[in-house]
Order: C-alpha cells, then sequence, then structure tokens
C-alpha cells in the first residue's frame, strides 16, 4: 500500500515538476509548481515527517508563491513579449546533452549503490515529530539556527535596499 | 497531570483527513461537472466579455502594480519563516527552559532589529 | 567566533546609525569596528577552539583566513568615499551588508559541518546579489544583479544536492565523520559519494569563478558597482578558496584519487581560460573580471598541490592578490568617474603625467598580479609552484602555469603603458581625497613589503 502511494506521488511529482518547466504560459508554471509542493509534502507525511509536511505547505505553497504571482504580475507579460524570447538551437542541444549525462550519471550512481536501510532495533517511528526536530534544533543545531537570523536580516535589509523608492522616483 | 495522548504518530493516522479531503474536493468537482451538464448554454461576444452588463473593459489587465504590495509580501515570507522556528521551539519549551528561552530572545532579537529598521525605513507605511 | 558575534551588532548598529542625518560618521564608524574585529580575532590565534558541538573550529587557519578577509574590507572602503560626498541614501546598508557578509566568509573558512558552509555561502552570496544591483538606476548593475542571483541560486542548488548526496552515503555532516567513512572505504564510500563530491566541487567552483563555471564572472564584475566588484574579487573569492581547501583537506583527503583529475582539468582550464580571455578585452573592468578568473586558477594550483604547504601558499597568495586588486580596482574607480564612466584602457592615457600617485600604485599592483619581483605577487606564484614541484608529475601544470603568467604580463602592462606613454586626452588632474590617497601608499608599501620580506606571512601557517 505504501510502496504503491509513494510511486503514484513520486510519478505525479515528476510530472508536475517537468510541466513546470514545459508550460509556455507562467502562471500555470506557478501552478504547477502549487501542485509538485504538495506531492512532496505527501511524500514527507509518508516518511513520518508531519511538521516539514506542514511548514513546506505553509511556507511554499503558501508564501513563496504569492511572491512568484507578485514577480509574474511585475514582469508584464503578454502575446508579443512571449514570442520574443527565442532558445536558440545551439543551447537547447547543450542543455538537452549536458542534463542528459547528468541524468546518466545519477542513474549509473545510485544503481551503484546500496543503500543501508535501516536497523529494526534502533529505528523510532517519531524522528520526524515537531518535538524530537525542536530538540535537535535548539541543541546540537543551535549555532546555524541563530546565524540563519543574520541570514534573514541580510534577505531584510536586502529588499528594503533594492525595493524601497528613492527620492524623486516615480512609481504607482 | 497530562492528558493521554497517542504519542506514537504513523501516517496512517492521516487517513481520516484525506478522506475528507477527498469529500471536499469530490463535491467541488461534482458540481462543477454537473452545472455544466445540466445547464442550458449560451455563447457570444457579449455574453463572454469580462462584465457582461457592466462597464466596458478597455486594455490589458497586466498593469504594472505598486511595488508597496511586493515588499509587504516578501516581508511577510521572512516573517512567516521566522515564526515557523517557533514550532519546534514551543513544544520543547518546558524540557528546554531558560536557556531554551534566552536562545529564541537572542534569534527574536536579530530579527525585531531588523523590524524596527523596516519600520523606521517607511516599508510598511501607506500614504 | 567572537568575530562572527562582533560583525553581526556592529552591522545592525550600523543600520541604525544609517537613520541619523549626517552621514559622515558611516566610514570612519565602519572602519573603526572593522579594526575592533581585527583585533579580537588575533586574541584565538594559536588557541584553537571549537564550538557549539563542533560546528565551527577556530583555529589558526581560520583566524589567519578572516585577518586576511576583514583587512581586505578595511583597505577598500575608505574608497567608498564617493558614496558619501554624493550623500547616496543607502550608505548604511552598504556597510552592514558588507560587515553581514563577512559574517558569512568568516563561516566559510571555519566551518566543522555541512550546514555552516551552506549558510556561510548563502549570507555571503545574498548580500553580494544585492550589492550587485545596488546601482539601482544603472541597467548593467540591474542586469549583473539578475545573472549573479540566478546563476548563483543554480550553483548553490547544485552545491546542497552535493552536500545530501554526501550525506546519504556517509551519514554525517561533519568533516571528521565524512573523512573517517571515506577513510576505511578507500577514499571512496560508493558512486553515490563520488557524485555528492563532484557536485561539491562544481558548486564551489562557481563560487569562486573557476572555469568552465565562470561565463558570469565578467558581466557580473562589469555591471556591479566598482567598489563591491573589488570586494567580490577579494573577499568572496579568498573564502570560497579557502572554504574548498578546508573541505578538501579536512573531509576529503582520503579521497584524493577520486577528485584530483577532475580538479586538475578545472585549474588548468581556469588558467587558460582565465589569462586567454583577459588578453581580448578592451575593458579595464572585464580585463580584472578575467584576471580573477586566473588567480583563481593559481590559487587552485595550490590546492591541487595539496601538500603541508598549500595551505601558506593560498594564504599568502589571497593576501597578496587582495592588496594588488584592491588597488587596481581603487584606482580605476577614480579614473572612470573622471572620465565619464569610461572604463577602457584609453581612459588611462597620459595619468602618469596628470596623476602620479595613482599611476605609481597602479604599476605596482599591475606588476603584483603579474609576479614581478619586489612585489607581493612574486613570492604568490614562487609559493604556489614550490608547492606543486613537490610532486615531480606535476611539472607540466607549472610549465603551464609560468606560460600563462608570460600572457598576463602582456596584459597588465597594456594599462601601465596607457598610463606612461599615451598622451592624455584629458589633462585634468583627477581628484582624490588625503584619506584614499594614504589608503593607496600604504597598500603600495605593503605590497612591496612582501615584496621584500614574505615571511613576514609566509611562515604563519
Amino acid at each position: 500500500m505504501t510502496e504503491s502511494l509513494f510511486y503514484f506521488l513520486a510519478s505525479l511529482t515528476l510530472l508536475c515538476a517537468l510541466m513546470v518547466v514545459i508550460s509556455r504560459n507562467p502562471v500555470h508554471s506557478v501552478l504547477f509548481l502549487i501542485i509538485t509542493f504538495f506531492t512532496i509534502s505527501g511524500h514527507y507525511i509518508l516518511l513520518n515527517a508531519q511538521f516539514l509536511a506542514a511548514v513546506n505547505i505553509i511556507v511554499y505553497a503558501g508564501a513563496i508563491m504569492v511572491l512568484f504571482l507578485f514577480v509574474i504580475m511585475f514582469l508584464n507579460m503578454n502575446k508579443d513579449s512571449e514570442s520574443r524570447v527565442k532558445t536558440s538551437t545551439l543551447s537547447k542541444f547543450a542543455g538537452t546533452i549536458a542534463g542528459g549525462l547528468l541524468f546518466v550519471i545519477m542513474v549509473a550512481a545510485v544503481k551503484d549503490t546500496t543503500i543501508a536501510g535501516y536497523n529494526a532495533d534502533t529505528f523510532t517511528s517519531q524522528t520526524g515529530m515537531v518535538e524530537t526536530l525542536g530538540a535537535v534544533l535548539f541543541t546540537q543545531y543551535l549555532l546555524p539556527f541563530e546565524l540563519a537570523s543574520v541570514l534573514f536580516l541580510v534577505a531584510m535589509v536586502g529588499a528594503v535596499m533594492l525595493g524601497k523608492k528613492e527620492a524623486g522616483e516615480q512609481h504607482f | 497531570m497530562e492528558p493521554a495522548v497517542n504519542q506514537q504518530y504513523v501516517p496512517s493516522d492521516y487517513l481520516p483527513i484525506l478522506i475528507q479531503f477527498l469529500a471536499a474536493l469530490g463535491f467541488v468537482v461534482t458540481t462543477l461537472i454537473v452545472t455544466h451538464l445540466i445547464g442550458p448554454k449560451r455563447k457570444s461576444a457579449v455574453k463572454d466579455a469580462p462584465w457582461e452588463s457592466g462597464i466596458e473593459s478597455v486594455g490589458d489587465a497586466r498593469t504594472p502594480i505598486s511595488y508597496k504590495y511586493f515588499m509587504t509580501a516578501i516581508l511577510f515570507v521572512l516573517f512567516d519563516v521566522e515564526v515557523i522556528f517557533m514550532y519546534p521551539w514551543a513544544v520543547n519549551f518546558r524540557s528546554f527552559g531558560l536557556d531554551g528561552f534566552l536562545q529564541m530572545v537572542l534569534f527574536m532579537g536579530l530579527l525585531l532589529a531588523g523590524f524596527f529598521y523596516v519600520l523606521k525605513k517607511g516599508i510598511l507605511k501607506w500614504d | 567566533m567572537t568575530s562572527i558575534i562582533l560583525l553581526s551588532i556592529f552591522g545592525i548598529i550600523n543600520l541604525f546609525v544609517g537613520f541619523m542625518k549626517s552621514k559622515r560618521i558611516l566610514l570612519p564608524l565602519s572602519l573603526l569596528f572593522l579594526a575592533v574585529v581585527f583585533g579580537a580575532n588575533l586574541f584565538s590565534w594559536n588557541e584553537a577552539q571549537s564550538y557549539f558541538n563542533h560546528m565551527l573550529t577556530i583555529d589558526n587557519y581560520a583566524v589567519a583566513f578572516t585577518g586576511i578577509m576583514v583587512l581586505a574590507t578595511l583597505l577598500l572602503l575608505p574608497f567608498s568615499q564617493h558614496y558619501i560626498e554624493e550623500a547616496n541614501e543607502n550608505l548604511a546598508e552598504f556597510y552592514s551588508l558588507l560587515l553581514f557578509s563577512l559574517v558569512g566568509a568568516i563561516m566559510m573558512v571555519s566551518y566543522e559541518n555541512m550546514l555552516m558552509l551552506f549558510i556561510g555561502i548563502e549570507i555571503l552570496s545574498i548580500a553580494m546579489y544585492v550589492l550587485a544591483g545596488s546601482d539601482k538606476r544603472r541597467l548593467r548593475s540591474n542586469e549583473a544583479a539578475l545573472k549573479y542571483f540566478l546563476m548563483g541560486a543554480f550553483f548553490t542548488g547544485v552545491l546542497l544536492f552535493g552536500i545530501v548526496l554526501i550525506y546519504g552515503a556517509t551519514g554525517s555532516f561533519y568533516l571528521t565523520d565524512i573523512a573517517a567513512t571515506a577513510a576505511v572505504n578507500d577514499g571512496t564510500v560508493n558512486a553515490m559519494f563520488t557524485l555528492g563530491l563532484l557536485l561539491l566541487v562544481i558548486g564551489i567552483s562557481f563560487k569562486i569563478s573557476a572555469a568552465p563555471f565562470h561565463f558570469w564572472a565578467p558581466d557580473v564584475y562589469e555591471g556591479t558597482p566598482t567598489l563591491f566588484t573589488s570586494y567580490m574579487s577579494t573577499v568572496v573569492k579568498i573564502a570560497g578558496v579557502a572554504a574548498f581547501y578546508k573541505l578538501m583537506a579536512a573531509a576529503f583527503a582520503a579521497s584524493y584519487a577520486a577528485w584530483f583529475p577532475t580538479l586538475i582539468a578545472i585549474t588548468v582550464l581556469t588558467l587558460v581560460v582565465g589569462n586567454i580571455g583577459a588578453v581580448v578585452q578592451t575593458n579595464f573592468k572585464r580585463m580584472l573580471a578575467y584576471s580573477s578568473v586566473s588567480h583563481a586558477g593559481y590559487l587552485l594550483m595550490a590546492l591541487v598541490a595539496f601538500n603541508e604547504r598549500s595551505d601558506a601558499s593560498i594564504l599568502f597568495y589571497s593576501l597578496s592578490y587582495a592588496l594588488a586588486t584592491i588597488v587596481a580596482f581603487a584606482v580605476l574607480q577614480y579614473v572612470s568617474e573622471q572620465r565619464n564612466g569610461d572604463e577602457t584602457y584609453a581612459a588611462f592615457n597620459g595619468l602618469g603625467k596628470t596623476n602620479p600617485l595613482l599611476a605609481f600604485a597602479m604599476t605596482v599592483a599591475m606588476c603584483s598580479l603579474s609576479g614581478i619581483p619586489l612585489t607581493a605577487g612574486f613570492f604568490g606564484k614562487l609559493f604556489v609552484f614550490t608547492a606543486v614541484v613537490q610532486d615531480a608529475r606535476l611539472m607540466w601544470l607549472v610549465v603551464v602555469a609560468v606560460l600563462m603568467a608570460a600572457v598576463g604580463i602582456y596584459y597588465y602592462f597594456k594599462v601601465v603603458i596607457a598610463m606612461y606613454m599615451q598622451p592624455a586626452a584629458d589633462a585634468a588632474k583627477i581628484r582624490i581625497g588625503s584619506f584614499a590617497s594614504f589608503m593607496l601608499i600604504f597598500i603600495t608599501v605593503f605590497t612591496i613589503l612582501l615584496g621584500i620580506a614574505p615571511a613576514l606571512v609566509s611562515d604563519l601557517l
């Protein structure tokens, strides 16, 4: 049951992720991306990481997608501007070859690797729970957590600096 | 006295939620399809206009919008992520004790500094 | 650890000082902060300590590279004078972002855990994306920011994928655990490990603009405001190379055979592409971009040699390269401001007559970059080459590098010829503040001093 669910979710994820790239309409891309996030959350639930599943939906599908849509609205894309963007055949070839090579190497690497699996004695199904996560985050990974606030600060200052209206600038 | 709850969560606990989700989705999809099937269909240029019997629409809907929406949205995302970090902290609040509290104060302090900076810059002002 | 804490606090203070009416205090204040951090950093010398469950280790390697990066920032900040004169609204943000990005850079030279490496790279990169686009009204600056951001985000993804695969193969983010797992498994645990290693190498190679992942560098360097280009090609590059060496030495020493062929190919390609690319440029700033690619190649040579001399030679080379690059960008900034944004070689025509100081500083910097004796750059190259020839099989690499250094002399001296041999098109003397000229003299003297007595720095590690 779980295995077939996994294969269903995995193929759905891959399909939607592909559609994000393939769709011509940027809004469709965003919608497919949202489905992708939901299916990835499904994967998290299968791994019994419920907190991550919820966070993934709240932050990515909820907040970041809104930003994506904002950007698309900003871009003011219409029929004429879409037709002007042309990828040269050469770069298409190069992209296909490079991507294909990476794909082949990945498949080969995964085929060669024996995944260790899990130890039934030490296995606990509660590893992904929010309590366990919090306990690890605030003890072992305390420093990266605190420094993440510097990262947020940089992002905040950067966004304000780039986005703020300068004196004398005309905006809507 | 701690309430007796099931501490061993497994993915199959989500089955009721999944069923509810499917029921909600099923209702929406069924209604949409059925209304299409049983309703009469009339198509004309006037009928398909965005505002039927309203103001005639002019131009493109994709006009540039104020950067202020964007600034608000991007700041929302940042603080959203920040709040997410508080969940794993809150459920362990008792066991962390004072240390855990101070750690969160430091984290929040840095972000609050950023928040005051944003306020003083007047980014959230909507004149 | 003290430097990280101090820099975070100082960055925030700077942000709020920016709300004061007069912005004149910002520059002295930032310089003071950096001097304090530089001093505080030295206290950790010879007192290696590990912090927060071995997330960070401040050892001599970390202290030395932190020192160089803080010093480089300290030396290039005085050339931000023009922002003060035009009363730029975002001055406080510029300085704060530089201070914050140093936090990331320090994390990159002292990490013990892959997570710290990742967050460090992110802090540094995000600040740089913003600073690249800080000249909002110039289209080139916008283009630079967007290009850098898109490429950078993509390669951060590659890096992250590498970290994940390594984690999958070894079950740990800690460098020591990875090294332990690799050591008992002949250096290559399994194919997943090798692939992860490859992706890590690609990700970091992008950050230090090593060929074939250098294609963003010329456009981004050209579009970014000169002050931040200077920061990008010194601090960011040094942090990247130091992180690279630390990664290889601490986690993948046993896997030498696995990454050596890839890295030597990258090194040779970087040397060739950087130097040949620089020859054909007419724009001085683009030339410096290619030159920074080529210097990444020399730094990678020391990494490829991978012996006990590697870290010391990377350290010395980084310092000599940073000093010369700061001068080159500073003079370029003054010249192009005077000549209406002209950044070609022709803008330097006759500089030797109008501004002997600028021309002399530039000449010393160019000599140092090309590795002429009596400058720091000569010993930088010498140390790298001696590190490489320890391994007799790598003799050919030194030959290639010497050939490329000869090519380097050609394009570095183009600007010297323009300054002294060409008649001045615009005879006006370039105005330069007394503090900035003092800084130029200081860096030039420092460069020559290191060229005479390299032991001041070369014996540190």
